[in-house]
Parts: C-alpha cells; sequence; structure tokens
C-alpha cells in the first residue's frame, strides 16, 4: 500500500490536490483582501488606514492583545509545567479542559465573561465599589482575548517539556548547579522556543479575536473599538474598501508575525 | 517505526482527500435539491411568499402570519406558506439587495427601501401604493430607565449630566439606529430654535456630542443595546417605544420617558417585484402588504407596542401612548437624503462626533 503512494501519479496527485484545497482556502480570500484594499488605488488605501478612528482601533487592539499575550506567556507557562511536572488528582481532567476555549463559540464565552463580571455580578459590583470599570472597558477585552488565547502556549510548551530528557537535568544537578540555575540554564531554555511560538499564535489569535470582545466592549470608536469591531462596522456600513484596508494592516502584522513564529521553530528544528 | 509514522500521515492526507470530495459532492448535490423546491412551489396549488423583515416586529409576526393564512384561505381557497427571515433592517436590505430574494421586505425605515429599490428589486413607486405613504407602522424614539427612574432623568439635557451611563446602538452597524440619533440631534435643533431663534447644527452637533460622551457602549443593534440594557450595564437607553413597551409586556421593569421633543418612528413596507414576479407571488404579496394597513393588522402592532399608521385604530388607541409636545419626522430633518448625506456620510455629523472635531 505505501509502495503504492510512493507511485509518480499518487504523490503527484496528492500534491496537486493538496496545493489546489491551500489556494482556494487560504491563498485566494486572501489575496483577494489585499486586492479589494487597493481596489481604488493607493490614496483611498492611505486615507482609510489614516482615520484617526481606524488606526487609533489598530492601535488599541495591539497594545490589549500585547498585554493578553504577556500574561498569557506567564501564566500558560506556569500552567503548562504543573501539568507536566506535577501528579496531583484532576490534572488528567484539568489537561482536557485547557482546549475548551477552542471549541466553544467565541461569543459564548464573551457571554459568560459579561455575566461573571458585570455590573450584577459579584465581581463587576465590588470592582464598581472601588472605581474600577471592568466591562464595556479595556480590562474586559483583555480578559476576552486571554480567555480565547489561552490554550496556545500551554500546548506549545507541553510537548517540549515531555521531550526533555531528565538526564540533562540530572546531569545539571551532578555537576553542583543550584535549582534556580538549573532551571535557567537547562530547563527554561528549552521552553523558550515553546514560548515565543506559542505567544505569537496568541498575539496573532488576540488581535483577530471579534465575537466574545463585541459582547464585552463598549465599542466606542476611539475608546474602546478594537480593528475587528471597527472593519466589521465597515462592512455593514458598506464600505468593503475601507474594511479591506484596516483588514490588510492586521493581516500584514500577523503574516509577520507567523514567519517569526516559522523561523523559530525552524532553528529550532536545526538545533 | 518511521516507516509506520510516514504511511499514517499518507493515510491521514487520503482521509482528508476523501473528507473533501465529499464535501464538494455534497455541496453539489444541496443545490440542486435548492432549485427544485424553488421551481415547485410555483406549480402547486399552495404558495410560498417569502418574508424579508427587520428583527423588531419578529414577536408581532409570528401572530400576524397565522392571521393572514386564515384570511387568505378563506379569501381565495388557496394555502400560503411563509418563510421568514429576520436581520437588523440593514443587513437585511443589503440581503435583499445582493439577491436574497423576499418577495415582499419590512423594514425599519425608509432609507433601507431605498437601497433595496436602487439595486433595481424594486421597481414601482411603494410609497403610493399603499396608504400612509407605504408605512406600516409608528414609533417614537424615547428613553428607558430602570425601575422607578432612581436618576430622575426627564429629557435629553438629563443624559449629558455627568456620571449617568447612556445606551444607543451604533447607527453605522444599525440603521434603526438611525432613528435614535436623529432624534438627539433633532432635540438639539429644537433647543437651539428656543435659544437663539434659528435651526442651529453647530449647537446640535456639540448637544449630541456631549451626550455621546456618557455613552458606555455602543452596541451593533438595537437588540444588543437592549440586551446589555437588560445585563445591568447602563442607567438610560435611547430606544424605541415599542420595544421598552414589549419588553415591559413581558414582566420586565423599566420606567419610559418621554422626552419633550423626539422624532416620529415610521416603518415602512413593500412588495419587492423583481422577486415577486420571478415567484409568480405578486398577488399574494400585495395582498399581504395591505393587510398590513387592515385594522385587524393594526391592533395587532398596537398590542405590541407601535403606534398605529391606521387612522381609526390610531384614534381609539390613543389614550394609551402620550404624544411629545413638539413631535418631529424626519422631513425637520430634511428628510432622509439629506439626513444621510449630512449625518451619516464618510465625514458627516456622527463621524465628527466619533473623531471629537
Amino acid at each position: 500500500m505505501n509502495a503504492l503512494f510512493r507511485g509518480k501519479g499518487w504523490s503527484f496527485g496528492f500534491r496537486s490536490a493538496i496545493m489546489l484545497y491551500f489556494v482556494i482556502l487560504i491563498v485566494l480570500p486572501i489575496f483577494g483582501i489585499y486586492t479589494q484594499s487597493f481596489s481604488l488605488g493607493w490614496t483611498p488605501f492611505w486615507e482609510s488606514i489614516s482615520d484617526p478612528l481606524a488606526w487609533k482601533a489598530v492601535l488599541l487592539t495591539v497594545k490589549l492583545a500585547v498585554i493578553a499575550t504577556v500574561l498569557n506567556m506567564f501564566l500558560g507557562t506556569m500552567i503548562g509545567w504543573v501539568l507536566i511536572r506535577y501528579r496531583f488528582p484532576g490534572r488528567r481532567f484539568l489537561n482536557s479542559l485547557v482546549d475548551l476555549p477552542f471549541a466553544l463559540p467565541t461569543a459564548v464565552g464573551g457571554l459568560m465573561i459579561l455575566l461573571l463580571l458585570g455590573p450584577n455580578s459579584l465581581v463587576g459590583g465590588l470592582a464598581q465599589k472601588i472605581g474600577i470599570e471592568i466591562v464595556f472597558h479595556e480590562p474586559a477585552i483583555v480578559v476576552a482575548m486571554l480567555f480565547v488565547t489561552f490554550p496556545f502556549v500551554i500546548r506549545a510548551i507541553q510537548p517540549l517539556l515531555e521531550e526533555m530528557d531528565k538526564s540533562e537535568e540530572e546531569a545539571a544537578y551532578t555537576l553542583g548547579a543550584t535549582r534556580t540555575k538549573t532551571f535557567f540554564s537547562v530547563i527554561f531554555p528549552t521552553m523558550l522556543p515553546g514560548i515565543l511560538s506559542g505567544a505569537m499564535l496568541a498575539f496573532s489569535r488576540g488581535i483577530a479575536e471579534f465575537g466574545a470582545v463585541v459582547l464585552v466592549a463598549g465599542n466606542i470608536p476611539g475608546k474602546t473599538l478594537i480593528a475587528s469591531v471597527y472593519i466589521f462596522g465597515e462592512i455593514e456600513s458598506s464600505n468593503p474598501q475601507g474594511a479591506a484596508a484596516v483588514s490588510v494592516l492586521l493581516l500584514t502584522l500577523s503574516f509577520l508575525i507567523l514567519w517569526t513564529v516559522n523561523l523559530i521553530q525552524g532553528r529550532r528544528g536545526g538545533q | 517505526m518511521k516507516i509506520n509514522r510516514s504511511t499514517s500521515q499518507r493515510m491521514l492526507v487520503l482521509l482528508l482527500a476523501a473528507v473533501m470530495l465529499l464535501v464538494v459532492a455534497g455541496c453539489g448535490k444541496d443545490g440542486q435539491t435548492g432549485e427544485n423546491e424553488a421551481g415547485s412551489t410555483v406549480q402547486d396549488g399552495d404558495v410560498t411568499l417569502v418574508i424579508g423583515a427587520y428583527s423588531v416586529v419578529k414577536d408581532a409576526f409570528a401572530e400576524l402570519l397565522p392571521a393572514f393564512q386564515a384570511y387568505w384561505l378563506q379569501e381565495t381557497g388557496q394555502k400560503v406558506t411563509f418563510q421568514e427571515s429576520y436581520e437588523a433592517s440593514g443587513t437585511q436590505a443589503r440581503a435583499i439587495a445582493g439577491g436574497f430574494e423576499a418577495d415582499v421586505a419590512i423594514l425599519a425605515m425608509e432609507g433601507d427601501l431605498d437601497k433595496i429599490a436602487n439595486a433595481g428589486f424594486i421597481t414601482h413607486d411603494w410609497k403610493a401604493a399603499q396608504g400612509s405613504s407605504g408605512m406600516i407602522t409608528n414609533s417614537i424614539v424615547v428613553l428607558g430607565t430602570r425601575a422607578g427612574n432612581p436618576l430622575g432623568i426627564q429629557d435629553w439635557d438629563d443624559l449629558t449630566r455627568k456620571g449617568v451611563k447612556v445606551l444607543y446602538p451604533n447607527p453605522k452597524t444599525s440603521g434603526g439606529a438611525q432613528w435614535d440619533i436623529n432624534a438627539i440631534y433633532g432635540a438639539g435643533l429644537k433647543q437651539s430654535e428656543v435659544k437663539n431663534g434659528i435651526k442651529d447644527p453647530d449647537y446640535a452637533k456639540s448637544f449630541l456630542k456631549s451626550v455621546h460622551a456618557n455613552v458606555e457602549s455602543l452596541d451593533k443593534s438595537g437588540r444588543a443595546s437592549m440586551a446589555a440594557f437588560e445585563y445591568g450595564v447602563g442607567d438610560v437607553i435611547v430606544t424605541y417605544e415599542n420595544e421598552l413597551l414589549a419588553r415591559i409586556k413581558k414582566g420586565v421593569n423599566y420606567d419610559i420617558v418621554v422626552p419633550k421633543s423626539t422624532i416620529l418612528i415610521e416603518n415602512p413596507a413593500a412588495v419587492v417585484d423583481k422577486n415577486a414576479d420571478k415567484h409568480g407571488t405578486r398577488k399574494v404579496a400585495e395582498a399581504f402588504i395591505s393587510y398590513l394597513h387592515s385594522e385587524a393588522a393594526q391592533r395587532l402592532f398596537v398590542e405590541h407596542g407601535f403606534r398605529a399608521v391606521d387612522e381609526k385604530v390610531a384614534a381609539d388607541t390613543k389614550d394609551r401612548y402620550t404624544v411629545p409636545e413638539e413631535l418631529f419626522d424626519i422631513s425637520y430633518l430634511g428628510g432622509w437624503p439629506e439626513v444621510r448625506k449630512n449625518l451619516y456620510s464618510k465625514k458627516g455629523v456622527w463621524y465628527q462626533v466619533l473623531a471629537d472635531l
């Protein structure tokens, strides 16, 4: 059977089927967005981007996504570490819960945040008393982004920790390294590529999040409107070119990031 | 071990390819049956009416459609079935203009019907086709507050007070929300008339801006805004009277504050000529639109919180509704084309309010 698949015809068929699939589903739509955004030429493109409401939305998105990503790097690393290195009852169960944000429609996540942190909830009520606004302000957007990007860092470092050779760690101890030194010069470097690539994915996902954020952000242009909701607004008000222009900005950003991830992972493979 | 792995990888690829093939085949088949169904409805004695409506009328239509069904059966012996679609008014208009084959369109505002007309789907003069300029229901823009009106909201001015949290939907995503913004803007114009004797657009703009400064959340539709209000967000919601009345009827306790000057909302309905002719449903579609203007339908709309356009019904139910002292309609702002150009164009008043220009 295996030999059959290695035949020239099969190999060619597979490759072209996959390429076709890739082109139709990924390359064409993205190419379409770039074409759409420049459909009226450079000047309208520049006008759409330089609109204060547009760049404020992009800036806010990037800022909040960075915050969410940094939080994810710390918490995700810790959670991944705990799930691999410690044995406790319920570990497997917790481990399987990690992926749930992927399975849930993000709007449901947003709704839950609204209910749990909203003005009628315990947390929201307390926060309001001490003068902190959560829902409909920036903190809620960060929480929504955290929720949808939760699995990335954890899932990126888990295999690295699992594959790590126990003897490396033991060697470090034998050579007289302290626990801290062992962690920072043996364990941490192993996890680092995972943390970085997980973080980059989380960031890309964060800047693109719509469903959860639209429910918990106030969506006031110039104040609490993030890029994806801005794009939605432009589409709804029949301005596809403006929507595409801002999308191009996000796409380019995401592309650069994912490319960096690939480079990092490529380097790891080479090591 | 290694060979095993690559074999399984290849199997996976094969599986993927198979699944893709199935999906493609499935899609093709679906498309075909869809066409067949559309063809068969015309031949039968029964008739299917495709309704493209804005979301607010959904509850009213749940009662109204069976009533029309009974009426049409009695009248012609023909059984009419419905295919209903409820969307935000602007989205619905775009869908119909983009090829959604609705026989009749019931929308939140004239501008949205114009969108369909401009796309060439409505070819008759829908304003002249029926009484009351093609409008089927009226309402007004009001303020909703928490039970007992704890902040003592009386009029638009109270929305500019510090610490009052206001909700209204985004007029860019929700066409219906344009009524809300028009009401605030128009109230600003009225104020400037009282103060300076002339309609002063700058005064109205800064008035809208000071209300906007207190907005807590700009939701994508009137429904979403109402939902947020129900979760406990905000102190005041700017919305349609019928929307609040419908909520109150369902047992939610809100206060309705009718501002001194506010806008009269008019919701139109029309036959979509091109689709009705294509489906051969023109007769029933036209009958349906006239039915919406009939006394029975108008009474039903009133039960759902709308104000009737039918004069007799309106007179009968007038003690249910307060008429604001200075009620104005869209013509006070210069009519829809003017409003679209002035307020909602690219660098219009609304943009200036948002960008704080």
